[in-house]
């Protein structure tokens, strides 16, 4: 008995070696083959039941809060090298982003020197935890107009694309890429119009507009195909002004992950959320929008209704997210146009007006209704778009930053996102 | 006893209170006294508005907060103490706005909010609905959730109507209804404010509205400048006498309403209820109704309205009954025009210019239709009808409208010279006149002159406004192609506006084409009438 006893708990023995080695072997599997295989992509996207969207992070669900970020100081144009600004700017900005509960830039255009790039990212990500979402401008602001038919044209706006994805990619700061912005609009032929052979032999103008974004549409497409190839591990948005142009891009974009919508309906989106399921299924981040601090028409800062506005408008970003049931779900958050004020955005071509604040309207939209009635509907003061005020005075090496109050009801309405109609506006 | 103590408590902290700040300003003495001989009731209203004054102006919220609230541990049912309580606070808000003294307003904010309602829901629950101070505190908790542009403000508002009706049925003082009814306007809530208004006029004229009365106060706010109240009371005063009175009678007041309201380059004006009024004019007493000047006023105002059609109707109506006025030419012109370059109707356009050139004593308006019929036939390649026009025209004008020869002797030395006519009226031209044009419809440009009316060599300045489409933040390129009676801006202006004068009198046309980078965007065309 005896012995069968010992021989038993030899058994035993042996039995809970093994168990404990093959738990240890699986661990180690399973810790390898996470290391080797990567499963799950940095950044991701991940749908849900009924076209509701998520963006993905280090596997867990990401809410975009975020700013546009061109820190230009006063006096200067949008030519200021600002990355190699000794004073890195965006140290003192990251702080106060921090602070406000930001967790998101969006950089327009990168720069020549991409190690400086890097820098800024890098500092930003690993100061503040703050990620940057990097786009591309497709060539749309080049002289002469782009030629987004000519093949030349489109292999060296690819190449700069490129050479910008293989040096940023294994940067933990990048979210995703965007290309483009409201290079849509030029489709339409009234802002930075191109055309080709083909174009201009057709005659009817509406036929002309559909070559157009057809073209357009495939080399963005063609443009995420190829930085899929380099970098499989973050989306690819597209930049698009409105939805203007998105049946195009359903037809054209496959390989497009977002759509990066650049959008100013004054306090409401409308019905965007709705529309943009029906046109193009894609989750939507809002990678423009806002308002401006100046009331043309009384003549004097507003910062009321630019908080206001942009409460309104997070708080519809807010029910449209995928955990609101509300909403439509295709929402992953958005960056607020923009964190400081650019002061030669009225008058680029006049060094001196780069010096003054401009209070003149530069562009009418009747949406923003609390100054249109200003003679000549130029409502908007593209000058006054920042939620951080700028002034000539120095501070840590740039200009002082003063909040205005958007900031503080962006980041009191972060702080506690609470929806319910009875609360609204409450918390002011 | 116990009311005896509390009156004691609260003089005795008005005075503390009050000799502490007063010592700084010699006339809160005074009005420490008049407090200290108050009560908590309407009374003590006066002096703690005024002390509050003082102590807002300095800014001194806290300060003043802290009085009010030492007062209410003692006495919290006091109306007068909660509003006062509310309004420091609803004041610190809006101070801390305008300094931007962000740092209080988002720690802070919230429980000033929080108590401002708690205290105006206390005053308000402690006074009888037509209460003045009730009035106050609802008119302040409205104005408050409306700033907030929460949740609560349509319930407030009609908390705040139910109350001033109420008081105003009460038989009290009108003031406070005006005050009610004017913030309501001040907010842009129009419909709410004329019903507070109406209250105010049956306050005034007494619960029963005279017809002189509903006038008179009708006109006071169209002097004013408040058109929707005027509108409204000019409403029930139509209705009123419509009603009561013959429409012999009746008709001279709605033209001279319909007069009040018409374009005029300067003062008060709606065109669309001027319109509205003419309508009902013509409906009450047929087309004989609208005599000579009113017609001719209404096809004026129809004109500045962009409503062509209209116009057109009420200038052929003055020309069928009234062929002897003195606005005949004008508005045989103007027809032509219309027309032609509005209406694409060339033919029935060119009879009115025809119409004038036979005519005897035409006036500037018979060289002007000369030009045009040289115009159009240039414009058809029908280089020598125009020429025999042009030639007309020259001989006819002898000495006088030299503007309108200038033209003309551009015209012909294009056509002598075998070259096109004018590329940017014959961009005009071709818009208006094309039938591949017909999508034009003159709805995404508009021009507008500021006089429309103006003397000789006096200055106007012409304006433009385009829809161009959708171009997100960018601005989309405009040509202006500017053309016709341009005045004293003959160098063509490629701007959206100009400032230009016209030395011959007659009805000058002004057109404009603008360009898009895609192609065309669309036509305007105005008239400004020199006399």
């Amino acid at each position: 008995m005896r012995s069968s006893t010992n021989n038993i708990d030899k058994t035993k023995a042996a039995g809970r070696k093994f168990v404990l080695l093959a738990a240890c072997g699986f661990f180690v599997f399973v810790l390898l083959s996470g290391m080797s295989s990567a499963p799950a992509r940095k950044v991701s996207i991940r749908k849900l039941e009924g076209s509701r969207y998520q963006l993905i992070v280090s596997g867990k669900p990401y809410i975009i809060k975020g700013v546009c970020y061109s820190p230009i100081p006063a006096g200067q144009s949008h030519e200021y090298d600002w990355w190699s600004d000794k004073s890195k700017p965006w140290i003192t900005d990251g702080k106060l982003m921090q602070e406000m509960g930001i967790n998101t830039i969006r950089l327009y255009q990168t720069h020549d020197d991409l190690n400086e790039v890097r820098a800024v990212i890098r500092d930003l990500y690993d100061n503040y935890g703050i990620r940057s979402v990097v786009g591309d401008w497709l060539g749309f602001w080049e002289y002469p107009c782009p030629f987004y038919g000519d093949k030349k044209f489109q292999e060296r706006i690819k190449n700069n694309v490129l050479e910008m994805v293989r040096a940023l990619k294994d940067e933990p700061g990048v979210l995703f890429w965007v290309l483009g912005n409201e290079n849509n609009y030029s489709c339409l032929g009234h802002v930075n119009p191109w055309s080709s052979d083909e174009i201009d032999r057709e005659p009817d103008a509406q036929k002309q507009k559909t070559m157009r974004a057809k073209i357009y549409y495939s080399f963005v497409n063609n443009l995420a195909r190829e930085i899929k190839k380099i970098d499989p591990e973050h989306p690819v948005a597209l930049g698009n002004g409105e939805l203007v142009g998105l049946e195009f891009a359903k037809e054209s974009c496959p390989d497009i992950d977002i759509v990066a919508c650049i959008i100013y309906r004054g306090k409401t989106f409308g019905n965007l959320f709705k529309s943009l399921k029906m046109t193009f299924d894609r989750p939507v981040f809002f990678a423009e929008f806002g308002a401006d601090a100046y009331d043309v028409f009384a003549n004097k800062e507003d910062q009321n209704m630019q908080a206001f506005f942009l409460e309104s408008q997070w708080r519809q970003i807010y029910e449209n997210l995928y955990n609101n049931k509300v909403g439509e779900g295709n929402c992953i958050g958005g960056t607020v146009f923009e964190w400081t004020d650019e002061w030669w955005k009225h008058n680029p071509s006049d060094p001196e007006a780069w010096k003054i604040h401009d209070t003149e309207g530069g562009w009418t939209n009747g949406s923003y209704y609390n100054d249109i009635r200003v003679t000549g509907g130029k409502n908007m003061n593209e000058e006054w778009f920042g939620i951080v005020a700028i002034s000539e005075q120095a501070e840590n090496g740039i200009n002082k930053r003063t909040p205005r109050k958007a900031y503080y009801v962006i980041r009191e309405f972060w702080k506690n996102p609470d929806l319910s109609a009875k609360k609204k506006g409450n918390k002011k | 006893m116990r009311f005896l103590k509390t009156v004691i408590i609260l003089s005795a902290c008005i005075t503390g209170f009050l000799i502490n700040y007063a010592s700084a300003e010699d006339n809160l003495v005074a009005l420490s006294k008049q407090i200290m001989d108050s009560k908590c009731g309407l009374s003590v209203y006066p002096a703690l508005e005024k002390t509050a004054d003082k102590y807002f102006e300095d800014h001194k919220y806290n300060e003043y907060s802290d009085f009010i609230n030492s007062l209410l541990k003692q006495i919290e049912a006091c109306p007068v103490l909660n509003y006062n309580a509310a309004l420091a606070r609803f004041n610190q808000l809006k101070y801390l706005e305008e300094s931007q003294g962000w740092d209080e307003y988002f720690a802070k904010g919230n429980d000033y909010r929080d108590q401002i309602v708690d205290n105006l829901s206390k005053a308000v629950g402690a006074v009888p609905v037509q209460d003045a101070l009730g009035v106050r505190s609802r008119l302040l908790l409205w104005q408050f959730h409306r700033d907030q542009q929460d949740a609560f403000h349509e319930e407030a508002l009609d908390g705040l109507i139910k109350g001033i009706t109420e008081y105003a049925h009460s038989g009290q003082d009108a003031d406070l209804i005006k005050e009610v009814a004017d913030t309501i306007s001040s907010y842009g809530e129009k419909g709410r404010s004329k019903e507070v208004y109406r209250l105010y006029v049956q306050k005034l004229t007494g619960g029963e509205v005279k017809l002189e009365d509903l006038k008179q106060v009708a006109l006071s706010f169209y002097n004013e400048g408040n058109l929707d109240l005027a509108e409204s009371l000019f409403d029930a005063y139509i209705e009123k006498s419509l009603d009561s009175s013959p429409k012999e009678k009746t008709i001279p007041e709605l033209l001279e309403i319909a007069t009040l309201f018409s374009y005029k380059d300067s003062g008060q004006k709606d065109p669309v209820y001027a319109e509205k009024i003419f309508a009902k004019a013509e409906s009450t007493g047929g087309k004989e109704a609208l005599g000579e000047e009113q017609i001719y006023l209404r096809a004026f105002n129809l004109e500045k309205s962009k409503d062509w059609r209209g116009a057109g109707d009420a200038y052929a109506s003055l020309v069928e009954r009234f062929s002897e006025s003195k606005y005949v030419n004008r508005a045989i012109f103007k027809l032509g025009i219309i027309h032609t370059y509005i209406l694409r109707d060339k033919e029935r356009g060119t009879e009115y210019f025809v119409k004038l050139t036979e005519k005897n004593g035409a006036g500037p308006e018979g060289v002007s239709s000369l030009y045009q019929l040289g115009l159009l036939n240039q414009w058809q390649g029908e280089s020598a009808k125009a020429k025999a026009y042009y030639n007309k025209l020259i001989e006819k004008a002898q000495d006088s409208f030299n503007e309108t020869k200038s033209l003309t002797n551009l015209r012909l030395k294009e056509i002598e010279e075998g070259r096109s006519l004018d590329s940017n009226l014959a961009a005009f031209m071709d818009n208006a006149l094309k039938e591949e044009n017909a999508q034009f419809d003159m709805s995404r440009v508009s021009i507008s002159a500021s006089p429309y009316t103006a003397n000789r060599d006096s200055e106007i300045l012409v304006n433009s406004s385009a829809l161009s489409g959708a171009s997100g933040c960018m601005q989309v390129e405009l040509q202006y192609l500017w053309s016709g009676d341009l005045g004293a801006n003959l160098v063509q202006s490629a701007q959206a506006n100009f400032n230009t004068s016209y030395r011959d009198p007659g009805t000058k046309v002004i057109n404009l084409l603008v360009l898009v980078p895609s192609g065309t965007l669309d036509r305007a065309l105005d008239f400004a009438d020199i006399e």
